[in-house]
C-alpha cells in the first residue's frame, strides 16, 4: 500500500486508499479460489464501497462514507479481488478530463502535464500506472472509453443493464453503466464475467445472453471526421491492423452522430437535474453554515457544494424539462435517440462491428484553452451513440503518437461483448499496446505474450 | 436563454446563484441551448421516443421485509439530528 | 341544512390510500405506522447516493385490484415517472409517481346517497410513493422518514358531486369498499386514508367555476362540514361581486372555517419525465386473470343481496356489511342452518354487546381472536329455536362462550341449564308451588293474571333459571284451567 501511495504521488489517481489494516484483513479473508483471487482493483469514487468515501469528486459529498457496497463491487469482492481505493473523477461524472474534480488534480502517467481524460480519469490513470490491473469506472457518454484512450488502457462500456447500476451514483440513469478499465483484454473479460448479470436491486438490469462472437466485417467512417492528426494516423493504423488480421473493412456514414450529441446532452442533463436534487444538506452531505431559513439552507448548500459544470448541467436539465420547453427539447431528444439506434442497427445489418475513434484528440494539457468545456462536449460525438443505443463498446490502445497513447473504439450490437474481445485480441497481436513509461514495474501484466 | 428565464430555472433547481455566477453560467447555458437547436433539423414525426435503452421484461420485487440494522448509523449521518429525528430549520 | 343556492356546485375528491403491503414500495423496509422515528429506513428510502428503486409486486397487484373494483380501464402498460419538486419530506426531491400511463383510467363507483344509488366517475388511479412526516417545533422541523416510500394509491374523482353530503356518503362507501377489498385499513385519523377536496360554484349551466382546494380533512364528517362552509364562503364572495381565487385552503376544525394557506404558490411545474430506473410494467394475461379472480362482491351489492335474499332490514344489512368479516360471518352462520333474521338480530344485539365487553369488534368475527365461531353461534341459535334453552339462558351461554371458549352445548350441560327437562318434572314443580300458594290460585282463577308472574318466578328459582318461561305459563294454564 505504501508503495502504491508513493507511486501515485505525482499522478494522483486515487482520492483514498484503503487503510493498511483493512486491506490486509480483506486480502486475508478474500476468496482464494475465486476467479479474480489475488487481483487488486480501484473503484471510481462515484461507486459505493462500504466503509470508504463516496465523494463523487464533489465538495457536496467530500466527507460522505458509504454504508453499503455497489453490486458490482460486492461481486468483485466475492470473486476474490481486493479493493485498494477510490479513484478521482470529474464531479459526479461530468467532464472529459477529471479536471472537474473538486477534490484533486490527476495527471496523465504518460505526461504529467496532460489530463488523464474523464470522467473515469483516476481509474484509467491508475491502471496505466500499473497501480492496479483493473479499476471500475462508469460510462455515461464515453467516460470509460475516452480516459482509456488518453491513458493507453482497455476501457469497456458493457451493454446497458448488463452490469447492475446499484451503488453507482446516478448522473444520467438511462444512459450509464458500470465499466471496466484494465491492462489487458483478458483481465477485462474476466472482470466482465464476474460483474455482469441481472440484479434484484436494479430492475433495469438484465441477464447477459451472449450474441455471436464472430466478426468478419468491420464498418469504419470515411471522410473528414475532424480528427487531430495523431488520431487520424492512429485510425488508419487500426484499419490496416484489422485488414492484416483478415477482417473485411467497409466504409459507412453515420449522419446522426452530430444530432446524437445534442440529444445525448439534453437527456443526460434532464436526468441529472432530478438525480442531483437529493443533495440538499438535509440527510447527509454538505450543509451550508450560513443559512438561517430552510430554503436558504437548501439553496446555499447546493450552491456551495456543487461546482460550475454540475450547476450548468442542472440548470440546463431543469430548463429542458420545464413545461412549454419539454416537447422542443427533452421529448425531441428521446425521438432522436431512436433515430441514432436505428442508424446503428442499419449498419449492423452490413457489418459485425463498427470501429470509431474514442475521441478526436489524444490527451490534452491541463487548462488547454483550445478545448474548452463546450468543445469537449462536442468531442463526445463518437462515444455517446453507444450510450444512446445501449450497445457495448470498448476503447483499445492501438498506437502511441508523439509520446501519447491513442485508442480506438470497437462497437458491436447488444450482448456482443465477446465479439469485441476477440477483435481486440486480434488487434493486440498486430498492434501490441505499449507500456506506459511511468508504469510501476512488476505490477503490470503485459498484453503481448 | 434570457436572464429572467435563467433565474426562474435556478429557483426551480434550488440553486442560489450569485450575480457573478449567473453571469458566468449564462453564456455557457446559451451556448448549449443554441447547440440543442440543431435537433430541429431532424424529422422526428415517425419516431417513437426511447425512454429505456433496452426493452425488458417486467421486474418486480417480492413483498418481503429486509432485515435492517443500521438505521441509527444512517440517522447519525445527518448534519443535525436529535432523538432519532433528522433536524432542519423550521420550514413553515 | 344548507340554504338552497342559486349556484351550481362542483365537488371533486382526491383520495390517497396507503396499501396494506408488508414493505415499502421500492425497498424492503417495513411499512408500519407508529414505530420509533426513522426506525424503518434504509439507504433506498432515505435517497442515499447510488441507490435504486425496486418495485414491490404486491403493491402493483393491490393497485390493479382497486382499479378493477372501481371499473377502470386497466393499463396494458403502466409506467412510473418522476414528479420533481423540492420538499424536505421527499428524500430524493422527486416523487416516483405515475402520469402518462397510470394503472387505471376512466373508472366509476356506485354508492348510496339521499335514498338512491349515485355514480361518481374517476379520472384515474395511480400508484406512487408516500413522503415522510415532519413535526414543526420552535425554530426547527423534525423529519421522520418511516412513512417515506410507503405505497400510496391516488384516486381522483371527476368534479361531479353536487352536494357536500354526496361527497361524505361517497367517502364512507369508498372507505368500506377498500376495507372489504383488504387493500387499506381506511384509518383516517392515522392517515392511511386521506382526502382532499376541491370545490367550485357557478351560475347554472355555466360549467365549472374557479375552484379552491381544501385540505386537512381527516374524517368524512369534516369533508362535509368543510365543503358546506367553503360553498357558503364562495357564495358570499360572488354575491358581493368578488372573485374566487384559485388557492389551497386548510380546514380548521376548532374554528369550523377554511383558511387560506397563504403560501407563495408559484404555479407548480413538476417537470414530469419517465422514471429511467424502472422498466414499464406490462402485465400478461395470467396477471389479468389473477386480478379478475381476486374480485369480491362489493359492499353495496352485498347489502342489496342480504336485504333481498334474507329479508334483513336495510339497517341490519348496513350493520353487517360494514365489515367484510361480519358479513362473511353472518353468511357462514346462515349457511350452517341458522335463521337469517334471528342471526342478524343476535349479531347486532347480544353478540355486539359481548364483543364490546371484551374489546373486540365485529371486524373480529370469524377470526381466531373471537371464541364465538360461526358453528358455535349456529348451535346456540339452534338450541334456542328448539326451546332447549330460552332467551335469558342463551344470553348467559353466549357470555360463557366468550369467557370459557367452549361449545354452547357443553356449557349448557355443565351448568345444568337445559330446559328441555321432562315436561312432567316441570309440571310437578309447578303443581307444588301452586299447592303452597292457594291464594294465588284463587286470584288467577278469578281472572287476575298478575300472580302468574309470581308463579313463574318461583319456578325459575326452583329450576335455577333453566325452565322455559313460556312452558311454565302453559303448564299454569293447564293446571288451573
Ligand atoms: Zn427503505
Amino acid at each position: 500500500m505504501t508503495e502504491l501511495k508513493e507511486h501515485d504521488k505525482d499522478i494522483n489517481s486515487f482520492l483514498e486508499f484503503a487503510s493498511e489494516d483493512a486491506a490486509a484483513s480483506v486480502a486475508a479473508s478474500a476468496n482464494q479460489d475465486g476467479p479474480l483471487a489475488g487481483l487488486t482493483f480501484g473503484v471510481k469514487d462515484n461507486i459505493a464501497v462500504e466503509g470508504m468515501h463516496l465523494t463523487c469528486g464533489s465538495k457536496m459529498l467530500k466527507d460522505f462514507v458509504s454504508p453499503y457496497d455497489a453490486t458490482a463491487v460486492r461481486k468483485l469482492k466475492e470473486a476474490g479481488a481486493v479493493c485498494v481505493g477510490k479513484t478521482n473523477l470529474d464531479e459526479f461524472g461530468m467532464g472529459s478530463s477529471t479536471d472537474n474534480s473538486a477534490l484533486a488534480v490527476t495527471n496523465n502517467p504518460w505526461d504529467l502535464e496532460c489530463v488523464c481524460g474523464g470522467s473515469s480519469g483516476g481509474s484509467a490513470a491508475a491502471v496505466a500506472a500499473g497501480l492496479v490491473p483493473f479499476a471500475l469506472g462508469t460510462d455515461t457518454g464515453g467516460s470509460v472509453r475516452q480516459p482509456a484512450s488518453f491513458c493507453g488502457v482497455y476501457g469497456l462500456k458493457p451493454t446497458y443493464g448488463v452490469v447492475s447500476r446499484f451503488g453507482l451514483v446516478a448522473y444520467a440513469s438511462s444512459l450509464e453503466v458500470c465499466g471496466i478499465l484494465a491492462d489487458s483484454v483478458d483481465t477485462t473479460r474476466k472482470v466482465f464475467e464476474v460483474i455482469k448479470g441481472k440484479d434484484g436491486s436494479d430492475q433495469t438490469s438484465i441477464d447477459h445472453i451472449p450474441a455471436s462472437a464472430d466478426a468478419e466485417t468491420v464498418a469504419v467512417l470515411a471522410g473528414d471526421l475532424g480528427l487531430k492528426p495523431e488520431v487520424e494516423t492512429a485510425y488508419k493504423k487500426a484499419v490496416d491492423g484489422l485488414k492484416s488480421s483478415g477482417m473485411k473493412i467497409i466504409e459507412v456514414e453515420l449522419p446522426m452522430l452530430d444530432y446524437g450529441i445534442a440529444a445525448y446532452y439534453t437527456i443526460a442533463m434532464a436526468e441529472a437535474s432530478a438525480n442531483l436534487a437529493r443533495y440538499n444538506g438535509v440527510r447527509y452531505g454538505h450543509r451550508s453554515a450560513e443559512a438561517g431559513s430552510f430554503e436558504d439552507l437548501m439553496r446555499m448548500s447546493r450552491d456551495e457544494g456543487f461546482g460550475d459544470e454540475v450547476k450548468l448541467r442542472i440548470l440546463l436539465g431543469t430548463y429542458v424539462l420545464r413545461s412549454g420547453f419539454q416537447d422542443q427539447y427533452y421529448t425531441r431528444a428521446q425521438k432522436i435517440r431512436t433515430a441514432v439506434r436505428n442508424e446503428f442497427d442499419g449498419v449492423f445489418t452490413k457489418a459485425d462491428m463498427i470501429m470509431l475513434p474514442a475521441f478526436p484528440t489524444a490527451a490534452f494539457k491541463h487548462g488547454d484553452q483550445s478545448l474548452d468545456q463546450f468543445q469537449q462536449k462536442l468531442a463526445d460525438k463518437f462515444t455517446v451513440a453507444a450510450n444512446l443505443s445501449g450497445m457495448p463498446a470498448m476503447s483499445v490502445p492501438v498506437s502511441v503518437e508523439n509520446g501519447l497513447p491513442v485508442g480506438m473504439q470497437l462497437m458491436a450490437p447488444v450482448f456482443a461483448e465477446e465479439r469485441i474481445f476477440k477483435v481486440a485480441e486480434k488487434l493486440a497481436e498486430v498492434l501490441p499496446p505499449a507500456a506506459c513509461p511511468l508504469s510501476m514495474a512488476g505490477q503490470r501484466t503485459t498484453e503481448a505474450k | 436563454m434570457e436572464k429572467d428565464d435563467l433565474l426562474i430555472t435556478a429557483a426551480q433547481a434550488q440553486l442560489a446563484l450569485s450575480a457573478e455566477e449567473a453571469g458566468r453560467l449564462e453564456t455557457a447555458v446559451s451556448e448549449m441551448l443554441d447547440y440543442f437547436e440543431m435537433m430541429n433539423e431532424v424529422d422526428v414525426s415517425n419516431l417513437p421516443p426511447t425512454t429505456h435503452a433496452l426493452v425488458r421484461e417486467n421486474a418486480l420485487r417480492e413483498d418481503n421485509p429486509n432485515p435492517n440494522n443500521n438505521q441509527e448509523d444512517l440517522v447519525n449521518r445527518a448534519p443535525e439530528n436529535e432523538d432519532n429525528f433528522i433536524v432542519i430549520p423550521n420550514v413553515l | 341544512m344548507a340554504a338552497s343556492t342559486s349556484y351550481e356546485t362542483f365537488i371533486g375528491l382526491e383520495i390517497h390510500i396507503q396499501l396494506l403491503t408488508e414493505t415499502k414500495i421500492f425497498c424492503g423496509c417495513k411499512s408500519k405506522f407508529g414505530d420509533k422515528p426513522n426506525s424503518n429506513v434504509c439507504p433506498v428510502c432515505l435517497g442515499y447516493p447510488g441507490v435504486l428503486p425496486a418495485l414491490n409486486e404486491h403493491a402493483v397487484e393491490l393497485s390493479y385490484k382497486v382499479c378493477r373494483a372501481m371499473n377502470c380501464d386497466l393499463a396494458k402498460e403502466g409506467m412510473f415517472e418522476r414528479k420533481n419538486y423540492f420538499y424536505p419530506d421527499l428524500t430524493k426531491n422527486y416523487q416516483i409517481s405515475q402520469f402518462e400511463k397510470p394503472f387505471g383510467r376512466n373508472g366509476y363507483f356506485e354508492y348510496e346517497s339521499g335514498g338512491g344509488i349515485k355514480r361518481i366517475r374517476f379520472h384515474e388511479i395511480h400508484l406512487e410513493e408516500d413522503a415522510g412526516k415532519m413535526i414543526h417545533q420552535g425554530g426547527r422541523s423534525f423529519c421522520d422518514y418511516n412513512r417515506a416510500g410507503t405505497c400510496l394509491l391516488e384516486i381522483v374523482t371527476e368534479p361531479e358531486f353536487k352536494e357536500p353530503q354526496e361527497a361524505e356518503d361517497f367517502l364512507q362507501a369508498f372507505r368500506r369498499t377498500v376495507r372489504h377489498l383488504g387493500v387499506c385499513d381506511g384509518n383516517m385519523e392515522e392517515g392511511s386514508l386521506r382526502c382532499d377536496a376541491n370545490i367550485s360554484i357557478n351560475t347554472p349551466g355555466a360549467g365549472l367555476g374557479v375552484k379552491t382546494e381544501v385540505k386537512n380533512l381527516n374524517s368524512s364528517r369534516f369533508v362535509k362540514k368543510a365543503l358546506q362552509y367553503e360553498r357558503r364562503r364562495q357564495e358570499k364572495v360572488l354575491k358581493s361581486g368578488g372573485k374566487i381565487i384559485q388557492e389551497t385552503r386548510l380546514w380548521d376544525e376548532d374554528k369550523s372555517v377554511t383558511e387560506s394557506m397563504r403560501t407563495k404558490e408559484e404555479a407548480h411545474d413538476y417537470r414530469y419525465f419517465p422514471e429511467p430506473d424502472l422498466p414499464p410494467f406490462r402485465p400478461d394475461q395470467a396477471f389479468f386473470d389473477m386480478i379478475e379472480k381476486s374480485q369480491i362482491e362489493l359492499p353495496l351489492a352485498r347489502k342489496q343481496r342480504l336485504t333481498e335474499d334474507y329479508g334483513l332490514t336495510p339497517d341490519q344489512a348496513d350493520y353487517i356489511v360494514e365489515e367484510k368479516a361480519a358479513a362473511d360471518y353472518f353468511e357462514a352462520v346462515v349457511a350452517l342452518g341458522a335463521d337469517a333474521k334471528t342471526a342478524a338480530k343476535w349479531i347486532m344485539g347480544n353478540v355486539a354487546k359481548e364483543l364490546n365487553r371484551i374489546d373486540l369488534s365485529k371486524a373480529d368475527l370469524g377470526t381466531e381472536k373471537c371464541a364465538l365461531s360461526a358453528e358455535r353461534l349456529t348451535k346456540l341459535l339452534g338450541m334456542l329455536a328448539d326451546n332447549k334453552i330460552h332467551g335469558k339462558i342463551a344470553a348467559q351461554t353466549l357470555a360463557a362462550i366468550f369467557n370459557e371458549d367452549k361449545d354452547p352445548e357443553v356449557i349448557v350441560k355443565e351448568q345444568g341449564w337445559d330446559s328441555s327437562a321432562d315436561e312432567g318434572d316441570l309440571e310437578k314443580i309447578v303443581q307444588q308451588i301452586l299447592d303452597e300458594n292457594p291464594r294465588v290460585v284463587e286470584q288467577i282463577r278469578g281472572g287476575d293474571q298478575k300472580p302468574r308472574g309470581f308463579v313463574v318466578g318461583k319456578v325459575m328459582k326452583a329450576t335455577q333459571g333453566t325452565a322455559n318461561p313460556q312452558s311454565v305459563q302453559s303448564i299454569i294454564g293447564k293446571l288451573i284451567g
